[in-house]
């Protein structure tokens, strides 16, 4: 590994036993990227250094989503508390092993990393008034130990199905465990129609924690506000169609929709609340 | 990382059988049957997880225990004569988000794979694929063959039941062989080794069904069986056959009967060149294939974990 073609340090600050938040853009309810957003914007922070996107991804041309060309991002931030990074990254479409040695690579070597932990959503068929859990899935009975301390549920038994593969954290994860470098998998459940929007409380769950288990003092309230607005905006729209509230009201029941119920909540949440969230 | 060798047999003259998946996993069933009914030894393989995403993770007690890739794997087989290398591939590496091969991975790959077989003194190679051909299911699938070489002509149109390129209608000895079953065709060439592939017919209107098609593959195991003089027992692929046979009975019968008229003209089609009645047109084959779509549409769920 050497910096020039592959990536680059903008900076060069020195770290000792650091923390590593990893999160993905193509994420459930946009939960990873909505974390590392806040924890960016309230630890106030900066751009470290970025992974190139040649050899990762498809650069025939730019995607367009919501009107907007994209372009894919593999970036390094630091905060103002100490040995924190984050990284926010595309889900490469190439070369996914590369990928992640060359993530690993430069949280060993240059961050001297500890601990890594990523972020992400799984979708629930729960009604989002049912309060989030925290689900974590470690590389190491040290990282366990860790853990074990918080509200978490870190007990699970999971085998991939037939027609699923395993998750980009997975593997991340893995090539973790490979190198010694403990690691867990944050995980919480996203109602099925958030998942195109956002979770704010999903993410107040992640950040509950990190702000706990990494001592960060950030102040939870403007996530406290979204979580208030959306509940508000949720309630208005059971209150305007009373199907969906007869939908949401099953679910809050733990009663299953059918498939056409459950499509219809899914496009008119994402109709009513898709464009109000804020990054 | 690369190539993993459990043990270094000593092999006389050793001939390779390479195969990975494809279209109606004709080659694949042929070469790993193969593989099974001589009792080839597995002794090495290619480590996956710089060519493979991921297919499997297991978590037992909230721990990450493993990751399962897709596997890459060499065996051998001593005969006394030529002995056997085989390679079997789950997946085809790709840069691309294809299912079939290509680019750097994938030459890198066929590279590892003769680099094996050349290191035991292998000269020649086979690969196996499918020929997607104008037949109907119910008639007997014939072998495509393709040499990397002039010089393997003679001897390939020995092997019975084959067809090359220039005798299928239309082709004049043109075409393509996607993925690694042809790209080892191609590395095997530049290497000045001999190769072969041999392709099972597959009827146009199933080979996009997410099913196997032994047929295909019995018909090439008897031109391995032919090629490599060894004596194969066909109880097993026979006993597939059957089974599929009734599947795609069951399946066909679904079909429209305005679409089984037109299947039904394939009965008449002889050794890929129409005779009467007249074939199916282009625009047949859409409908054909979009009524087949239909049946076998499915949903997949989310990725977790």
């Amino acid at each position: 590994m050497s910096e020039g073609k592959s990536f680059k340090l903008f900076t060069r600050p020195k770290f000792d036993n650091s923390s590593v938040v990893i999160v993905w853009n193509q994420d459930v309810g946009r939960l990873g990227s909505k974390v590392a957003d806040y924890l960016a914007r309230q630890l106030e922070g900066r751009e470290l250094g970025e992974i190139s996107p040649d050899g990762f991804f498809s650069l025939s041309g730019v995607t367009v989503e919501d009107d907007i060309a994209q372009f894919p991002e593999s970036k390094f931030y630091r905060c103002r508390t100490e040995n924190f990074v984050i990284f926010k990254s595309d889900i490469p479409r190439f070369d996914w092993y590369g990928f992640i040695n060359l993530v690993l690579d430069i949280a060993e070597k240059y961050f001297k990393v500890k601990q890594i932990y990523t972020v992400g959503g799984m979708v629930l068929p729960s009604a989002h008034t049912t309060p989030r859990t925290l689900l974590s899935v470690v590389n190491s009975t040290e990282m366990k130990r860790i853990l074990g301390g918080y509200d978490i549920v870190h007990d699970m038994d999971y085998e991939t199905r037939e027609d699923q593969r395993p998750t980009f954290s997975s593997y991340l994860l893995w090539a973790a465990k490979i190198r010694d470098i403990p690691g867990a998998c944050l995980w919480v459940p996203v109602p099925f129609y958030l998942m195109t929007v956002e979770d704010p409380q999903a993410c107040k769950k992640v950040l509950e924690f990190f702000n706990r288990h990494l001592e960060l003092n950030i102040n939870l309230a403007d996530i406290d506000k979204e979580v208030e607005e959306q509940n508000q905006k949720i309630a208005l729209v059971r209150g305007r169609f009373p199907d969906l509230d007869g939908y949401i009201s099953k679910l809050e029941s733990n009663l299953g929709l059918t498939a056409d119920e459950g499509e219809r909540l899914v496009k008119k949440i994402d109709e009513l609340l898709g464009g109000s969230h804020s990054n | 990382m690369g190539v993993r060798l459990y043990k270094e047999p000593k092999l006389i003259d050793p001939v390779l059988i390479a195969c990975w998946p494809g279209i109606g996993n004709i080659g694949i069933m042929a070469v790993d049957m193969l593989r099974r009914l001589v009792a080839a030894e597995e002794f090495g393989e290619i480590e996956s997880w710089d060519f493979f995403y991921p297919r499997k993770v297991l978590i037992r007690d909230g721990e990450l225990k493993d990751l399962e890739f897709p596997d890459n794997k060499f065996y051998f087989k001593k005969t006394g004569k030529k002995d056997l290398l085989f390679f079997i591939g789950e997946e085809q590496p790709s840069d691309g988000a294809g299912v079939y091969a290509e680019g750097t991975k994938a030459y890198r790959m066929a590279n590892l794979v003769l680099d094996v077989a050349q290191r035991f003194g292998c000269q020649r190679v086979y690969t196996s694929g499918a020929a997607v051909a104008p037949i109907h299911h119910t008639t007997r699938s014939r072998v495509w063959v393709v040499p990397n070489s002039k010089d393997l002509l003679d001897e390939i149109k020995r092997y019975g039941n084959t067809v090359l390129m220039s005798e299928v209608e239309g082709r004049d000895g043109q075409g393509n062989i996607t993925g690694l079953n042809g790209l080892l065709l191609g590395v095997a060439k530049k290497r000045g080794l001999e190769a072969i592939c041999v392709m099972g017919e597959i009827p146009i209107y199933i080979h996009g069904f997410p099913i196997p098609y032994p047929k295909g593959s019995k018909a090439v195991l008897e031109v391995l069986s032919a090629a490599l003089a060894i004596k194969i027992p066909m109880d097993e692929i026979n006993a597939l056959i059957e089974q599929s046979d009734s599947e795609i009975e069951s399946v066909y019968q679904k079909l429209p009967s305005e679409i089984k008229e037109q299947l039904d003209k394939l009965k008449y089609v002889v050794y890929a060149k129409p005779s009467e009645p007249e074939p199916i047109t282009e625009e047949d084959k859409k409908k054909i294939l979009q009524e087949i779509d239909k049946l076998f549409k499915k949903d997949t769920g989310r990725d977790q974990f």
